[in-house]
């Protein structure tokens, strides 16, 4: 019977304790505060909107739009696509399936980048790859891909080509006429950036 | 911080060469408690020798108190670590299979091994008999398809199922062990044994 006693003697009190605590369900950062500093000097996380109204017009499906503004703004106006994640609501477990994968390309976008750049950093302390922010936001994206301006008849043929590019893009995604400018070069959007797909976190099976 | 495989803290290479030492160590704890006889194996079936029920489970105790405690301290992110998916129908009938098993044959899968390593024929003849069932299963799968994935759960906890808190869950299974220990020492008295 001792060694049940001592046993006893040892465990209950740690059942007590644990039962007593408040379970910990905070979810720790995964980066330190450097890692992420240095994240941040390297802008990687930003995506040009060229690139991005290129994969709209292409319908590429590893592209998620995600409006980080709130339901009135989403509903008023969204890009083609757009998922809505305000960012009130940004850690409700309903969205991590969306937020933490490595399958799409996530892009945050809201009316300038404060908004979704906040929510990029949010997930990005959480560990979570794949999630970028639309350089510029709306705001950007209004004066330049919907209503681009005409460059001067001086300007460099890329420019033209960028005017074309972007005139024929906003004409897809509904912004004004279409015209194409006597430049036959084909307009190159930037390269889009690679989405990293890191290895899908195994979990470590056992038994007796 | 933890699990640490996960979290990619140890490489998998790593993951697996701890888990080549751990297992030693558990075969070796296995060996000197006793678990390479059948006829102790067997006994908790009969009531002359609880040391199976006592060994496991002190043993899921420590485990359970150990991660809820990290946990508590932030070191282990309980999200991660593995639970077995429960398929109802096949948790029973495996459960079942397993125990008859148990009983004709003296071992359970990892106690074998355990028995085997020693020279124990009636371990190897068990491990025989294993891999017939493994190879069995395996080729004739289609047959069991649908009853093996039928009644899928999910990864369910008690706890949450019974809405309580899993530091409340623990103390209720200590509770209940060291209960179950008191029953298998007074069996032990009742109904023993001499040299087996």
């Amino acid at each position: 019977m001792k060694p049940l006693r001592l046993l006893a003697m040892f465990i209950i009190p740690m059942g007590l304790i644990i039962a007593a605590v408040p379970q910990n369900k905070t979810n720790p950062y995964k980066l330190t505060a450097e890692e992420l500093l240095s994240e941040v000097n390297t802008r990687n996380q930003y995506v040009a909107p060229d690139v991005v109204a290129d994969m709209i017009v292409k319908k590429d499906p590893s592209l998620r739009l995600i409006d980080v503004r709130s339901q009135d703004e989403f509903e008023k106006y969204s890009l083609p696509g757009a998922v809505n994640i305000p960012i009130t609501n940004l850690l409700s477990p309903d969205y991590k399936d969306i937020l933490n994968q490595d399958v799409k390309m996530n892009v945050f976008y809201s009316n300038g980048t404060l908004t979704a750049n906040e929510a990029w950093m949010i997930t990005r302390q959480l560990g979570y790859n794949n999630n970028f922010v639309l350089e510029g936001g709306l705001n950007y994206w209004f004066g330049n891909i919907l209503n681009p301006r005409q460059p001067s008849s001086t300007s460099p043929d890329e420019e033209f080509a960028l005017y074309d590019f972007r005139k024929s893009a906003g004409q897809a995604l509904g912004g004004g006429e279409i015209s194409v400018t006597a430049s036959d070069n084909q307009a190159a959007p930037a390269a889009k950036p690679a989405v990293k797909t890191a290895a899908k976190k195994k979990k470590a099976a056992g038994g007796c | 911080m933890g699990p640490l495989a996960p979290n990619e803290i140890i490489s998998e290479n790593t993951n697996f060469l701890l888990a080549f030492f751990i297992g030693i160590a558990f075969g070796w704890v296995l060996e000197s408690s006793g678990f390479s006889s059948s006829r102790k194996l067997a006994g908790i079936f009969y009531g002359y020798d609880t040391v199976v029920l006592k060994v496991f489970f002190t043993g899921a105790i420590t485990a359970m108190l150990g991660l809820l405690f990290m946990s508590l301290f932030g070191w282990i992110d309980l999200d991660l670590v593995y639970i077995n998916p429960t398929y109802l129908t096949s948790a029973i009938l495996g459960g079942v299979i397993m125990g008859a098993g148990f009983i004709m044959g003296g071992f359970c899968p990892g106690t074998s091994f355990c028995g085997a390593a020693i020279g124990k024929i009636d371990a190897m003849v068990f491990i025989g008999g294993l891999f017939i069932g493994v190879y069995g299963f395996a080729f004739t799968y289609p047959w069991w398809e649908k009853m093996y994935m039928a009644k899928y759960l999910g990864e369910p906890k008690i706890s949450t199922t019974l809405g309580m808190s899993d530091g409340m869950f623990g103390l209720i299974l200590i509770i209940a062990a060291i209960g179950m220990f008191a029953v298998a020492e007074w069996a032990e008295k009742k109904f023993p044994r001499e040299a087996y």
